[in-house]
């Protein structure tokens, strides 16, 4: 249509330059490994009940049964100054009545010996809410805030220095033994704490560390009499087998983040790797992309997609896998659990399994694997000392680890009120349990992760371990692991317009061959400038 | 005064006047199937709405999604959602900024509409721009937040009030229906020596009841459905409105996989959503519309014009 | 009016007093936090300096660099393009289509029936895109009724869902579905104002029903249909975001991007504030030489308009 029309009107426009002016300029930023290593806490790790599955690092351990006694881990109350903490964190469920309506605060509080005041908010807005409060500059006591919100936020260590206390006297090295159960958290989630050469945030640490599993319908599959695959060719058949447009049944759900890793596409900091001969190549420009995004336009080419989820981002996948209307999907581990339980009770014989990864190459398989914390949280600036020091006592309080009373408390609530216990002595959440918990306080102290069984859920401690023990031998390595990296905006702007081409490929609106120029564009816009810098940075820390 | 007397009184029942002639069959065929049709296109998803959201999960699963043949009555969904106090609460707090609300915003549009009505009035056509300049440039998240905060509105309901009290469009369309009111009849009161205010409240407003009454509808509706300014005034979480509380629901086991972080929440984890409680939400923040409505209807039905003024 | 401006204001003060109050709120919550959209021309800091206000004051100054931005990069323009086509069909497809439902349901004898219709064709308005979408998807999607009827007789598969070169039809559809009984409201009110002895006269005339509706009923109400037509130019740069957003990869951005998901996309989700006030700026710009030609155009017709220059 008027296409050149109007892009000739916007040449004209853009070359109304006015000399003097420049373009906005947040770079990226980085805080190199050895400067974050001496900022670190000391680790000192409490065992407080021996764990059925002990697993390395950084895979969680595992707990076969619900322990009994539990063990009392902190003798002091953390609160003295009788002053309110004003907290704020993200959840993603119903929002709880607040402080004065709320008996599980309560009963926290009066553990605590001070009175913490939680604002619940929810994970959808939690940008927006975010992006107002920093810039407003107006935060409350303690925020914690999702990973993935503060990685888009440019200039961040600005912000810290701005907004939120510096914490490494107090926790940096020997310091933390102050707070003995902040001390417990891994080490390698505390790297990913440090902005502007000071350490500012607690972490909650991932309970594993890969971003994607591919979950089937086992029960379905093995009724149908479908192995699981094993090569790409046998994946290729198995959506064949599946996919039944008659009864409503596609194979696939949203699956193109795992093609690309069963391709062995890298994925260091989104995609990077070495390239041979020197410097770094992206996803991209790899034949394995190529490769992985030809197989992925095949699968929606050939029908195997479910349809709702082709037509509109508010498909809703999970609930298609429920139904039977789906029979595989790629989601986090963390699903996992969840998605058995509840579905159990309502069809007969779920059951659920991440597939096991393989190489489409020929090989060995590839497992994508991040480190960084799940949330962090911040406290404010210019609290003073003392008053940030109860305030990390009570963050210490939080992260108390599984076995503890403390623990049982945090994460249940009340015997009783908040939960009943199973025969196996597990909690199990009362209706009061499920509206009063939102997570305000296990979602600030962070806490050592584990794995335990449950009684609705049997075998899944087993299963959970057979499948990660399993995909752990095959964990990349992270290029940039332990250094603290802040992207520069276009890189990011560049990946996300970038991403929106590949999609027109993968669809079959654009042919395959499109991808050179697709990737030269990338280049251009931002790729290259993304490179130069992570390049710069790996120099930088001797890699 | 000969225009204020003469309206004729159109009978307040609905038949037709006998000065209007039947429809032929043709178009009453025509009209029906045209509106048979459109209340069939809404009818048809409410309907599945309502269904679902009081399905069982097995009749949801079975489904695939959305229900459209019930099997069962089970509402769960809605005890979930009213268990507890916290939804009943937010439905009361969102009353009350909806009813103060409109009352506030009605009191200030009706009267910056009046005082704008006069063409010829001093300052009229500055003013008039002031207020139409709203129109094109929005301040930003952080500008906004600091002037509310600096007021010291935070976690007060007023926050969900004042700053959005004004709506310019809603003050045009007010202000457009005051000036097609007859100038004759505006003048005569003139030279009866009414001022401003009597003419306003004994001729303007009792003329423009239908527009007044959609207006009232707009900024209900508007204060009913508003959600993201609590998100950014809003922390204490029993203040919520119930537009952000039934949001909470909706949320419940999306996230976090949906950004494909990989975390089982610690210790009890929210119940995942069902669509029937997804649906359930449809059902409670669409049922005031259906309430409300026949109240503003009412308004059009009725000759405007009887009984205006006595002269 | 030749009486002096102190005559005037005497007269008239009781006017000013009853436009004071919104115009004071407006000036507060309005034109004060507007005055923040200076970051257009700054390479903008939120954290700068020792206060959010010194972050205003005190980020660099760049001029017209984040509007270069945005007009060096094509996918801007193919947004704005996207958003204006969307803006003009609509127009004419969408527009007009409240007025029509406003006079069938006025011409309709029965009471009962017509406050049925109208409460129930208005009740779409209060669901959100995502359900609006789902209703679409279930009904026309590959999965959807119709989908699995043409599966069954063998027919061709026709799926307009994920069609790019029809997608300007879906969006409007959809927004007609929602929408279009909520925008016969304000008609519904202007029509009741039409003085009923008009109609009596012209029928004692000899006026049909047709001739009735032209001399009669489409006078009464075209200053409301001018003057929302042209505030829906002035926000002609605005065709909706969540719509867009949720279809936007079905069909693609060349089909789906509009002005609001390329801002969200490019400023808001990189954070890029400057650059989202210097689109905010280009979007006034906009419907500001939009509302001035529309307005023009109503007066040429002996409209009213929003704002008359004299």
């Amino acid at each position: 249509m008027g296409a050149g029309a109007v892009a000739g009107f916007g040449l004209g426009l853009g070359g109304w330059h006015v000399g003097c002016s420049k373009r906005a300029s947040a770079q990226g930023a980085a805080t190199s490994a050895a400067e974050i290593a001496a900022l670190l806490p000391e680790c000192r790790p409490v065992q407080l009940v021996l764990p059925d599955i002990e697993a390395q690092q950084p895979l969680p351990n595992g707990y076969l049964k619900y322990p009994s006694p539990l063990v009392r881990a902190i003798a002091d109350r953390p609160g003295r100054s009788g002053r309110t903490i004003k907290t704020m964190s993200p959840w993603w469920g119903p929002t709880p009545p607040g402080l004065g309506r709320n008996a599980f605060l309560d009963a926290v509080n009066t553990e605590l010996g001070i009175s913490v005041n939680p604002s619940v908010q929810d994970g959808n807005t939690f940008a927006d809410k975010l992006s107002a409060m920093l810039g407003a500059r107006d935060v409350p006591d303690v925020l914690a805030a999702p990973m993935w919100e503060i990685d888009k936020i440019p200039r961040f260590a600005d912000a810290v220095k701005a907004l939120f206390a510096d914490l490494t006297e107090f926790l940096s090295g020997k310091a933390v033994r102050a707070f003995p159960m902040l001390a417990t958290l891994p080490t390698v989630a505390w790297q990913y704490c440090v902005w502007g050469g000071r350490l500012a945030a607690v972490p909650f640490p991932r309970d594993n560390p890969f971003p994607w599993a591919l979950f089937y319908r086992k029960d379905l599959t093995d009724r149908a009499g479908v192995g699981v695959p094993k090569t790409i060719d046998e994946l290729y058949a198995f959506g064949k087998a599946m996919t039944d447009p008659a009864r409503g049944v596609w194979a696939f759900g949203g699956i193109f983040d795992m093609i690309q890793m069963l391709f062995k596409c890298p994925g260091s900091k989104g995609g990077w790797r070495k390239r041979v001969g020197g410097g770094l190549e992206y996803k991209f420009e790899t034949a394995e992309f190529r490769q992985a995004l030809e197989f992925t336009s095949r699968l929606f080419k050939d029908g195997m997609v479910h349809p709702d989820l082709v037509a509109s981002k508010g498909g809703d996948a999970m609930q298609l896998f429920h139904g039977g209307k789906i029979i595989a999907v790629q989601n986090g581990l963390g699903a996992w659990a969840g998605s058995q339980s509840e579905q159990s009770k309502v069809t007969a014989g779920y059951n659920i399994q991440p597939m096991p990864i393989f190489s489409a190459l020929g090989g060995d398989p590839l497992a994508w694997g991040a480190q960084d914390p799940v949330f962090y949280t911040f406290i404010k600036k210019g609290l003073g000392k003392e008053r940030t020091q109860e305030i990390l006592r009570v963050l210490d309080w939080c992260a108390a680890p599984f076995g503890s009373t403390e623990y049982e408390l945090n994460a249940y609530g009340v015997e009783g009120r908040h939960f009943t216990r199973a025969e196996d002595g597990s909690p199990v959440p009362t209706d009061l349990g499920r509206r009063e918990l939102a997570g305000q306080y296990s979602f600030i102290g962070g806490r050592v992760p584990v794995i335990v069984a449950t009684a609705d859920v049997p075998h899944f401690v087993q299963d959970f371990f057979a499948y990660t023990t399993s995909t752990i031998r095959y964990l990349e390595q992270d290029l940039f692991e332990g250094i603290k990296i802040a992207l520069p905006p276009n890189y990011s702007k560049t990946i996300i317009a970038t991403e929106d081409k590949l999609n027109d490929v993968l669809r079959g609106r654009r042919p395959l061959s499109d991808l050179h120029q697709i990737v030269r564009e990338w280049r251009n816009s931002g790729g290259d400038e993304g490179r130069a810098f992570l390049e710069k940075t790996l120099i930088r820390n001797g890699r | 005064m000969t225009t204020l007397t003469s309206p004729r009184l159109r009978a307040s029942t609905p038949d037709r006047p006998a000065w209007e002639e039947r429809p032929s069959l043709a178009d009453r065929l025509v009209k029906t199937m045209v509106l048979g049709a459109v209340v069939l296109a809404v009818l048809f998803p409410m309907w599945s709405v309502l269904v679902t959201s009081l399905a069982s999960r097995t009749t949801i699963n079975a489904a695939g999604g959305m229900v459209v043949i019930p099997r069962e009555i089970d509402l769960s969904a809605f005890a979930t959602i009213f268990s507890g106090g916290q939804v009943t609460r937010a439905l009361l707090v969102s009353a009350f900024v909806t009813v103060v609300g409109t009352a506030v915003s009605m009191v200030l549009t009706v009267l910056a509409a009046y005082g704008l009505s006069r063409p010829t009035s001093f300052g009229h056509r500055p003013i008039l721009l002031y207020f139409l300049l709203t129109f094109l440039v929005y301040p930003g998240l952080v500008p906004s937040y600091l002037v509310v905060a600096g007021l010291g509105l935070k976690d007060s309901l007023w926050a969900l009030i004042v700053p959005s009290a004004v709506s310019v469009f809603n003050l045009v369309v007010i202000r457009a229906f005051f000036m097609s009111i007859p100038a004759d009849l505006i003048d005569a009161a003139y030279i009866d020596g009414a001022g401003e205010w009597r003419i306003m409240t004994r001729i303007v407003l009792p003329l423009s009841k239908a527009v007044l009454a959609v207006v009232a509808l707009f900024y209900a509706v508007g204060y009913w459905n508003a959600y993201f300014n609590s998100v950014l005034y809003i922390d204490d979480n029993d203040k919520w409105p119930v537009q952000r509380l039934l949001q909470s629901y909706i949320l419940a086991g999306q996230s976090p996989h949906v950004t494909g972080v990989p975390i089982a929440l610690p210790g009890i984890t929210a119940y995942p959503p069902t669509l029937a409680i997804k649906m359930a939400v449809v059902v409670v923040t669409v049922v005031p519309a259906v309430l409300v409505y026949p109240f503003v209807q009412r308004h059009f039905t009725k000759g405007v014009i009887v009984g205006a003024v006595k002269g | 009016m030749n009486r002096s401006l102190g005559a005037r204001l005497n007269r008239d003060w009781p006017l000013l007093a009853m436009t004071a109050p919104a115009a004071l709120l407006l000036l507060v919550f309005h034109y004060v936090p507007t005055l923040g959209n200076v970051i257009a021309f700054q390479d903008y800091n939120p954290f700068m300096g020792n206060s959010a206000l010194d972050a205003f004051l005190h980020s660099d100054w760049i001029g017209l660099g984040n509007f270069e931005t945005l007009f060096d990069d094509s996918a801007f323009w193919d947004a704005v393009r996207n958003t204006l086509s969307i803006t003009l069909f609509q127009l004419v497809f969408f527009f007009p289509l409240p007025i029509i439902l406003a006079i069938l349901l006025s011409s309709v004898a029965s009471a009962k029936l017509r406050s049925f219709v109208q409460s129930v064709s208005y009740l779409p308005h209060f669901f959100s895109w995502v359900l609006v979408i789902t209703f679409f998807v279930q009904m026309l999607g590959g999965a959807g009724l119709l989908a699995q009827e043409l599966r069954r007789h063998d027919l061709p598969m026709w799926d307009v869902m994920t069609n790019p070169s029809t997608f300007i039809i879906l969006v409007t559809s959809e927004a007609v579905w929602k929408d279009v009984g909520w925008g016969t409201i304000i008609f519904l009110a202007a029509l009741a104002g039409i003085d009923p002895s008009l109609y009596e006269a012209a029928a004692v005339d000899g006026a049909g029903r047709w001739r009735r509706l032209w001399h009669v009923t489409l006078p009464g109400i075209r200053s409301v249909a001018v003057l929302l037509l042209i505030l829906r130019l002035g926000d002609g740069l605005s065709v909706g975001f969540e719509q867009y957003i949720l279809q936007r990869e079905a069909v693609g951005r060349q089909a789906a991007e509009v002005l609001d998901t390329y801002v969200y996309y490019q400023a808001i989700i990189p954070q890029q504030w400057g650059l989202g006030a210097a689109a905010g700026l280009f979007k006034a710009g906009i419907g500001l030489a939009l509302i001035l030609i529309a307005n023009k155009i109503a007066h040429g017709l002996g409209e009213q308009g929003v704002y008359s220059s004299r």
